[in-house]
């Protein structure tokens, strides 16, 4: 880091003479797991409120934030979308773990592998001192692709319970239903509502952890299958208002 | 920009002018550079020196048929020796073969926007296999995200056979140095966006260091040579014209001219992190680009990297860029015409001599300290075939020139 090398000592007085004064509270949350699980269109889902239609392998990292609403207060959400290849994470994304509120941990339901990586994700965290105070949430995408699962909702329920995590299984194509992704449109985007748990959960400051498993077997927040079914998932976490 | 001092510029250090393009141009017409460019392609040996000055000034190699003439001269490849396409064996076994097939599979973005899907799917289809024929002939070479938007650019222009030469020299040269197995020496070379802002504008450099920005914005810029990030197709190519005629730190001297020209924007954001990375990160498309690269040449020959390196404290970290470019400039002095070459490698014909003479002697020359020389053949056979080689008599004497400044080893190596 430039910054290492270059370290200049700056009275603190400076720093807050150049801030506009109103304050939006900003949440940071990072966006981890193996390359071309859909941490791009996760995020960008969220930020833009659709699919992107084309994206490409993320170098470093990416930046995308939103302002919502949560009970009556303005927050900023910005969203650290991370390359996925190991070499970035080993010695280029270290400086944007500083600060972090939260961690999303993504894989792909229908690659196996990036769930078997998943132990290495958590252990990086763990390297790079986010504790487990800090709320994380693991998240498995392209559940629309029904017919190519390969990690089964039990393997990874048991998996996010042994890590005192809640899991959400998504498609950040088609986060309303199944199908052809003709859905998209809706008025629920469940992906919205995974990060806007998130969120609530930072405001609320209180456990992240489920004490009624709402529907769907063994408390997985399963918010693709059935289109009207899992706004309930969603709301059993305190954020229909989104 | 305006404090920068507009003088005279000298040459660099190196003997070889260090960008390859020392003075600027008079802003004169297409017609004139165009035969500039022809009468510097026929001479022999090449006019490099014109070709690598012509490239980096205003509009650059003009058209797509003149790169595909000058490109591999800046890069001292042999287009009438080219290296095969590459087997179907090429996607077995090797350790990236998932992620670059990840990478470029969803790499459309690159791709001219009306081409058509079958057409762009074949060259998809290419551009994974000449990334993994780099990498199988380069064992000390580690793929990342991003060199994939380097060979796309190469393939979309020379189309495969030349890529491979090219992307094969660029991988050993400019881009060594992001192809270890760990970035280090990429973060390395992005400490050098720091100190040329310092020298230029003390008050954005101190803004930056406040917001603790650090210098990953720039990171997608410089490993991709700016390939990943501009979505015109047009100005990458323009800024390769620039960068394969300049020092390899040079696209980090444009991240800077970058961020200057766009201080007042910076200045005007909020004093952090994410704000400011968000502003840099994001490209504007419509970048004075002819006015940045001239920028660019000024901050280098003004301040250049040994001596920023001096300023900040750079160099506890050995680039393998930087300390074999003297050598890799020295390798493309003596380059024959296309006319000459043509003959010469007909009548050499023989596929030893062909594998050979691809490098023409600059391998020789390099103290290779991470990595095979000559990939799995018999080194010995090739040099005595090389040596023998009545087409490299110049470039025998560039090596040998070359090597004494290595030391004794190289030498007796070589003879």
């Amino acid at each position: 880091m430039a910054e290492g090398g270059l370290s200049v000592e700056f009275p603190g007085s400076l720093k807050s003479s150049t801030l506009p004064p109103p304050r939006t509270r900003i949440f940071k949350i990072i966006v981890i797991g193996d390359s071309g699980v859909g941490k791009t269109c996760l995020t960008y889902r969220f930020s833009a409120g659709k699919f992107p239609e084309k994206t490409e392998a993320t170098i470093a990292v990416d930046f995308r934030e939103r302002l919502v609403e949560i009970d009556g207060e303005n927050i900023k959400i910005q969203l650290w979308d991370t390359a996925g290849q190991e070499r970035f994470r080993k010695s280029m994304v270290q400086h944007y773990y500083r600060n972090v509120h939260a961690v999303v941990f993504v894989y792909d339901v229908t690659n196996a592998a990036s769930f078997r990586s998943l132990p290495a994700w958590i252990e990086e965290c763990k390297q790079h001192a986010l504790g487990t105070e800090v709320p994380r949430i693991l998240v498995g995408n392209k559940c629309d692709l029904q017919d190519s699962i390969q990690v089964g909702t039990d393997v990874a329920q048991q998996f996010a319970d042994a890590h005192s995590m809640p899991l959400f299984e998504t498609s950040a194509k088609n986060p309303n239903g199944q199908g052809d992704g003709s859905f998209g449109g809706g008025n629920s985007d469940h992906v919205e509502a995974i990060f806007m748990t998130v969120a609530h959960k930072l405001k609320s400051q209180k456990p992240l952890v489920l004490s009624q498993p709402p529907v769907g077997s063994g408390g997985t927040i399963n918010l693709s299958r059935g289109m009207n079914g899992g706004g309930d998932g969603a709301r059993s976490w305190g954020c229909s208002s989104c | 920009m305006k404090r920068l001092t507009r003088k005279k510029q000298s040459a660099g250090g190196f003997g070889v002018s260090e960008n390859g393009s020392a003075t600027r141009e008079p802003d004169c017409g297409r017609k004139q550079k165009l035969a500039e460019i022809h009468q510097a392609l026929i001479s022999d040996p090449v006019d490099i020196e014109t070709l690598r000055r012509t490239a980096a000034s205003k509009g650059g190699l003009l058209t797509d048929e003149l790169r595909r003439k000058v490109w591999p001269k800046l890069l001292n490849v042999n287009v009438y020796d080219l290296p095969h396409k590459p087997g179907r064996d090429v996607r077995e076994n090797h350790k990236d073969y998932n992620q670059v097939l990840l990478d470029v599979r969803r790499s459309m973005k690159r791709f001219p926007k009306g081409m058509p899907a079958a057409e762009r799917a074949v060259l998809q289809e290419q551009l994974i296999d000449i990334i993994l024929e780099v990498l199988k002939r380069n064992p000390q070479l580690h793929y990342y995200q991003g060199y994939h938007d380097v060979a796309v650019t190469l393939l979309l222009v020379v189309g495969e056979r030349m890529a491979i030469a090219m992307l094969d020299t660029l991988s050993n040269y400019h881009l060594r140095d992001f192809m270890d197995p760990t970035m280090d020496s990429t973060k390395h070379i992005l400490n050098y966006l720091m100190p040329i802002l310092e020298q230029v504008d003390v008050e954005l450099h101190d803004f930056m260091i406040r917001a603790e920005v650090g210098t990953i914005f720039a990171l997608s810029w410089l490993i991709t040579w700016y390939g990943h990030v501009l979505s015109q197709f047009k100005h990458t190519l323009r800024l390769y014209d620039f960068f394969l005629a300049s020092h390899p730190l040079m696209p980090i001297y444009l991240s800077a001219t970058i961020v200057l020209h766009r201080e007042r924007e910076v200045k005007q954001t909020e004093c952090d992190m994410a704000m400011v990375h968000h502003l840099l990160s994001r490209i504007p498309q419509d970048l004075p680009y002819e006015l940045l690269i001239a920028q660019s040449q000024e901050l280098f020959s003004q301040y250049p990297p040994s001596l920023l390196a001096k300023r900040a404290a750079l160099q506890s970290r050995k680039s393998l860029s930087i300390s074999t470019f003297q050598v890799f400039q020295l390798s493309t002095l003596h380059q024959r015409p296309d006319s000459v070459l043509q003959r010469l490698t007909k009548a050499q014909g023989s596929t030893t001599s062909r594998h050979a003479s691809r490098h023409s002697g600059l391998e020789v020359a390099l103290p290779r300290d991470r990595g095979q020389l000559w990939g799995q053949g018999n080194r010995m056979v090739k040099m005595a075939v090389w040596g023998l080689s009545a087409t490299l008599g110049a470039a025998v004497f560039a090596v040998a020139q070359t090597a004494l400044d290595w030391g004794p080893d190289v030498l007796q190596q070589l003879f």
